[in-house]
């Protein structure tokens, strides 16, 4: 049986919500809301949405789009280019390595995987960033950020599961 | 769930795996390798970056419409609760500054006329181009804002941009339309300032903390806390005299400053086109006003 076009078009928007929610996240880090000190720990959300689409749907969340991904954050904070592609395409290795252990069990299990894996990325990025700009940079903003980067989590994590139900049941 | 597995994909299941490693590996290595080119500051690379800001600045300026609403919504709500109080303090202040403004006239009428006598050279024209902040740094490794005004408005590379308290940063990097401001507290930045009273002069160079450190004083300047900073114009770039900020702290790990800028609440900014006839190429910074978009007004 062939599949009409239309078929086939409604699944690739579906297919492609986990990417766009990714890259609507990315902007919405970089939105000035004027808090203070804000600007400097914002949760990465990004890498909340690659690490759970990269355990619940790997195939829509393939490495080049990863790639990708970390690219636009990268031009959008102006943070040294490459630097969160390699972030990214690290969370969605070690989660689609990992993802047996995360599926199906009880949702404390990814919380404590995310706080596990955003930890390893948050000391690398910071290796990364110290040799990048051979200096020492302060590492308080860079663990602040990973705390409320957890803290946000639960919260992400129901809104992509409810998408995750209503919209990608079929892909 | 999984996607749909036919004859053909079975069998070339192994291919497909080795294929998927190398991309991922391969891709992996792309990140590196654009690591290390933007470290060796390669043209392609930040022009990459610049298109890409180009076409993110509209959309980015859209989102933080709403939320820029948002907040002043909330702003609106809170002065409504105070508008006795408020009407009562400003009432004070307008008297007291008028005061100030009679004294600032004459202080200036005075220093044109010393500036007549020594047959001084004026300082050129200052143009601010004031753009809106469509994005901060959103994470812990810079310190940048972007900026919805790029090289078709007159900016360029190494400008001033001012808030309304303070200096911030200087222009980083520019696109078409867009641009991004490298604030004063960010590691990379370095701005040539002189103490207001002594007029010693030093180098503000930041470091990803909140209070830059003041370095490259004179061995024999004394600075208590307090002492106002201000640019010096060093190199023709910055105008001098915009006021940074003051000294918070000074001990033997070193002179930090205290910006005036407030960085919360960023909206607009003005960045200064400045020049020095004979001094500075047109390329890096137009003084022909012929230039800008905004002239055809």
């Amino acid at each position: 049986m062939n599949p009409t076009f239309a078929y086939q078009f409604n699944r690739f928007l579906r297919g492609s919500v986990p990417f766009a929610i990714t890259v609507l996240l990315a902007l919405m880090s970089v939105v000035p809301i004027g808090i203070s000190g804000y600007a400097i720990v914002t949760p990465s959300f990004a890498a909340i949405s690659v690490f759970y689409w990269s355990i619940h749907r790997p195939y829509l969340m393939a490495p080049p789009l990863c790639f990708v991904l970390g690219l636009l954050s990268d031009c959008l904070t102006g943070a040294p280019l490459g630097l969160s592609s390699f972030l990214y395409l690290l969370i969605h290795a070690i989660a689609v390595s990992q993802r047996r252990i995360f599926i199906g069990k009880a949702f404390v299990l990814t919380w404590f995987g995310y706080f596990l894996i955003a930890f390893i990325i948050a000391m690398l990025s910071w290796i990364i960033a110290c040799l990048y700009s051979l200096a020492f940079l302060p590492l308080t903003p860079i663990l602040v950020q990973y705390a409320l980067s957890l803290l946000v989590f639960p919260l992400f994590a129901w809104g992509f599961g409810m998408l995750q139900n209503n919209l990608l049941r079929l892909t | 769930m999984a996607p749909r597995q036919g004859k053909v994909f079975k069998l070339a299941w192994p291919l497909k795996t080795i294929i998927q490693r190398s991309a991922f590996l391969a891709l992996i290595s792309l990140a590196i390798a654009l690591l290390f080119l933007g470290k060796a500051n390669v043209g392609v690379v930040e022009k990459m970056r610049t298109s890409a800001t180009d076409f993110l600045a509209p959309i980015l300026a859209t989102i933080s419409e709403p939320v820029d609403a948002f907040h002043k919504g909330v702003a609106r709500v809170q002065k409504l609760t105070s508008l006795v109080e408020e009407n009562e303090r400003l009432r004070e202040e307008n008297a007291r500054l008028l005061k100030w403004q009679a004294a600032g006239r004459t202080l200036e009428q005075e220093n044109e006329n010393f500036r007549q006598l020594l047959n001084a050279l004026s300082d050129p024209l200052v143009l601010p181009i004031t753009a809106r902040v469509v994005g901060d740094s959103g994470g812990p490794f810079v310190r940048t804002l972007l900026l919805n005004a790029g090289r078709r408005d007159g900016v360029r590379v190494g400008q001033a941009v001012v808030a309304p308290l303070g200096l911030v940063g200087r222009i980083a990097e520019v696109g078409e339309r867009s641009s991004r401001v490298l604030l004063l507290t960010d590691l990379n930045s370095r701005i040539p300032v002189v103490m207001e009273k002594s007029r010693h002069k030093g180098i503000l160079i930041g470091d990803n903390s909140s209070l830059p450190q003041l370095d490259f004083l004179p061995t024999n300047a004394k600075v208590a806390p307090g002492d106002r900073v201000v640019t010096s114009g060093d190199g023709g770039m910055l105008p001098a005299g915009r006021p940074i900020g003051f000294i918070s702290s000074s001990s033997d790990r070193g002179i930090r400053v205290q910006a005036y800028a407030d960085w919360t609440r960023l909206e607009y900014v003005s960045v200064l086109r400045y020049d020095l006839p004979g001094m500075s190429s047109p390329e890096m910074n137009p003084g022909d006003l012929g230039e800008s978009r905004l002239d055809a007004k």
